[in-house]
């Protein structure tokens, strides 16, 4: 069974004196289930969410992450992407002159091995090859619909002028675009509003249905798992997972708030 | 839907190969070949003249400073002209015509090669309308009174400017005429190639743009080369854009790798004239190129768009230059330089506004992207004499970002190609502006070819 193992992961900050961010978080994810990660601002969260995808800034300083059983500690991002792992971002970066389209039909490739196959013979060119673009097409734009995403976007440039709203279902059309096999969704409800919310939560329940994924849904508040029903809820504080629980576990933290975690785990 | 066209060739000359040293005698006789009127003869001897005064710019001079010019080829120049002959566009080596650009895509097309021309056609509704896409000497037969009122006279297409300049002014040949009459609107681009593939030759192409008022056009030249030695170019660029006129000049150049370049571009705008000036430079050794628009009445207008893609050793250096002399007067200036090994890039940038400019909006921005140990030089400038006018300019020197790196790494994308992406990113703003699909395709194969060519 596949499976994401976060064991005893310790993590700092490059360039900055503090110790470390992560002090030994231990948390095991098999496909088809779907985690919650809460936590007051200022926990970690987002630092596990970049340490898992190997952003350079966040620094291993021990333990490990396995996916289905091997390290990728010494993996670069991309090809923790290309093993199935997806973050879908609080922040987005936007990158001016690059369409939504070209970005989405690299990634798309990369992932699916278009990028593996031979270079092209006169050793000059070593671009990857790319998915077919008839295809590809009918693909993404079968995707945005169920978004109700406005197939303009594709023309764009990548997430620059978007709102919170769009960017956040930008990521979720990159993520079943990109079908991996481990997504975590690090505040994807925050600049969402209701109507956004809902639409964005069913696609993501689908394709966690579809993929049999593993989810790890990283918020600050309960809203979202109203409609995306978590397996697991842990709470997370001070760079580790102090309580673990089922789903009323949310329901407490919405009702009382992060104040009794705090008192008790100090 | 491409709709069927009628071209008919425009009469060209049918150049015999000649070789000339460069010496006074060749000034008197290249103007004997081409069977010229005194007024140009004369031209050519006194630019002559300035040509044997003139010292060799000297590194000294600011705009100078960092060309190589020990490098380029000053001595024992020739003068070689050896166009192919070809009497229909069939004829011309495949090579030539990159890219694959449909011919209904283009309202005319004149190629120089060697200095001569070799082939220019024109659709039979422009050529109707009087609009002409010529090579100058021939069409000196038909339009010598405008191409007279046209002759240097831009503020640095000049004999004087320098000695390169008084070097093209005395013994140019080859050259590319555009003439739109006034009110006559060209809706899709003439295309002029230059081209140059024999051996020791020195380039001094002439080119010479004039719309009247309200006419519209749009003219791409492209220039490409291919060299056994070092070879010398020193060219001439003057656009004049009438009262009202929109022209939109699309420069493009990818000299083979051992060119040395001067080029020196001038446009002069009209009132509510519009121009719309895209730049591209790829090839070459060292390139160094002045280009300046003059605003001279109220309400023109005029948009700079540029990008090099500098690689090796490469030398690419340019000196612009908006010159806004009128009230109401609009320019905006954009160039972006990606380097990449050890080539350096230089971008002078100026925006002179006259006390008579009030109301007046000048822009100017220079983006320098470096991959590896190259190195940019930007150097922008503002000189105001009107106190009610909207300045600003800004230069960056840039690293790939890596918050940026990170997002493309996350989705899957190999890091060369993400660094890929980056790039053409920081180029697309300004490839947009080139019209024709197949051209800016052509452009991003160029691109793309420089980024991949020692990708590791």
């Amino acid at each position: 069974m596949n499976t994401l193992e976060i064991r005893d992961l310790q993590v700092r900050v490059a360039d900055e004196e503090e110790t470390g961010i992560l002090k030994g978080a231990n948390l095991v994810i098999r496909a088809g289930e779907i985690h919650a990660l809460m936590g007051p601002n200022g926990s970690g969260k987002s630092t596990l969410s970049y340490a898992l995808m190997g952003h350079p800034r966040y620094v291993v300083t021990g333990g490990d992450i396995l996916l289905n059983g091997e390290s990728i500690l010494g993996l670069a991002p991309d090809e923790r992407a290309r093993r199935g792992l997806f973050l879908a971002m609080q922040y987005p970066v936007a990158i001016s002159g690059v369409t939504l389209y070209s970005f989405l039909r690299a990634a798309v490739s990369a992932r699916r091995g278009y990028g593996q196959r031979a270079h092209e013979s006169d050793g000059e060119h070593r671009r990857s090859p790319l998915i077919p673009g008839r295809e590809f097409r009918q693909e993404v734009r079968a995707e945005m619909a169920k978004l109700e995403m406005d197939r303009t976007f594709l023309r764009r440039y990548l997430n620059e002028g978007f709102s919170g709203g769009e960017k956040k279902r930008a990521e979720i059309l990159q993520l079943a675009l990109l079908k991996p096999e481990f997504a975590i969704l690090d505040e994807t409800d925050s600049g969402l509003d209701i109507d956004a919310l809902r639409i964005v939560a069913a696609s993501v329940n689908r394709l966690q249905r579809e993929l049999n994924m593993g989810l790890l849904i990283i918020t600050h508040y309960q809203r979202i798992l109203n409609y995306i029903h978590p397996d697991f809820v842990h709470i997370f504080y001070e760079g580790q997972i102090v309580k673990s629980d089922g789903a009323k576990l949310a329901k407490k933290l919405e009702a009382e708030g992060y104040d009794w975690v705090r008192e008790q785990f100090v | 839907m491409i709709k069927e066209r009628t071209y008919y060739p425009s009469p060209t000359r049918k150049d015999q190969k000649l070789e000339l040293p460069v010496n006074a005698a060749a000034v008197a006789a290249l103007s004997a070949y081409y069977a010229e009127p005194a007024w140009l003869r004369e031209s050519r001897r006194e630019a002559w003249e300035l040509y044997a005064e003139l010292p060799w710019p000297d590194r000294q001079e600011e705009p100078w400073r960092r060309v190589p010019l020990h490098e380029f080829p000053l001595a024992a120049r020739r003068l070689v002209l050896s166009p192919p002959q070809l009497s229909t566009l069939e004829e011309l080596p495949p090579c030539w015509l990159l890219p694959d650009l449909p011919r209904a895509h283009c309202t005319g097309l004149l190629i120089h090669n060697n200095g001569g021309v070799c082939y220019a056609d024109l659709e039979e509704e422009a050529r109707d309308a009087g609009v002409v896409l010529q090579d100058l000497h021939r069409a000196l037969e038909s339009h010598e009174e405008l191409i007279r009122r046209h002759w240097l006279r831009g503020a640095i297409t000049r004999p004087d400017f320098n000695k390169f300049t008084a070097l093209n002014a005395a013994l140019w040949h080859g050259g590319t005429f555009v003439y739109v009459p006034a009110g006559v609107r060209v809706e899709r681009p003439l295309r002029t190639l230059t081209g140059y593939d024999a051996a020791g030759g020195t380039g001094l192409h002439h080119t010479l743009i004039v719309a009247e008022q309200g006419a519209k056009v749009t003219v791409i030249q492209e220039r490409y080369s291919l060299e056994s030695e070092p070879e010398l170019n020193s060219e001439i660029v003057e656009i004049y854009a009438a009262a009202g006129a929109w022209i939109r000049y699309i420069s493009l150049q990818n000299w083979g790798k051992q060119r040395y370049t001067v080029s020196v571009q001038n446009a002069q705008l009209e009132r509510d004239a519009h121009l719309v000036w895209g730049s591209g430079s790829l090839g070459g050794a060292a390139t160094k190129e002045f280009l300046r628009t003059e605003l001279r009445a109220p309400r023109a207008h005029a948009v700079m768009r540029g990008f090099t893609f500098a690689t090796g050793q490469q030398r690419l250096d340019q000196s612009t230059y908006q010159h806004q002399l009128a009230p109401d007067t609009y320019s905006d200036l954009l160039f972006r330089n990606v380097l990449r090994d050890q080539s350096r890039t230089v971008f002078y940038g100026m925006i002179r506004m006259e006390q008579a400019a009030q109301n007046s909006a000048g822009y100017q921005a220079n983006n320098n992207l470096l991959l590896d140990q190259a190195r940019a030089h930007s150097i922008p400038g503002l000189e105001i004499m009107a106190n009610e006018v909207s300045c600003s300019h800004g230069a960056t020197v840039s690293r790939l970002d890596p918050e940026q790196l990170f997002y493309l790494l996350s989705r899957a994308i190999p890091r060369e190609e993400a660094e890929y992406l980056l790039v053409q990113g920081f180029l697309n703003p300004i490839i947009e502006h080139v019209p024709l699909s197949a051209i800016r395709a052509y452009l991003a194969e160029e691109i793309a070819r420089r980024f991949w060519q020692a990708a590791i």
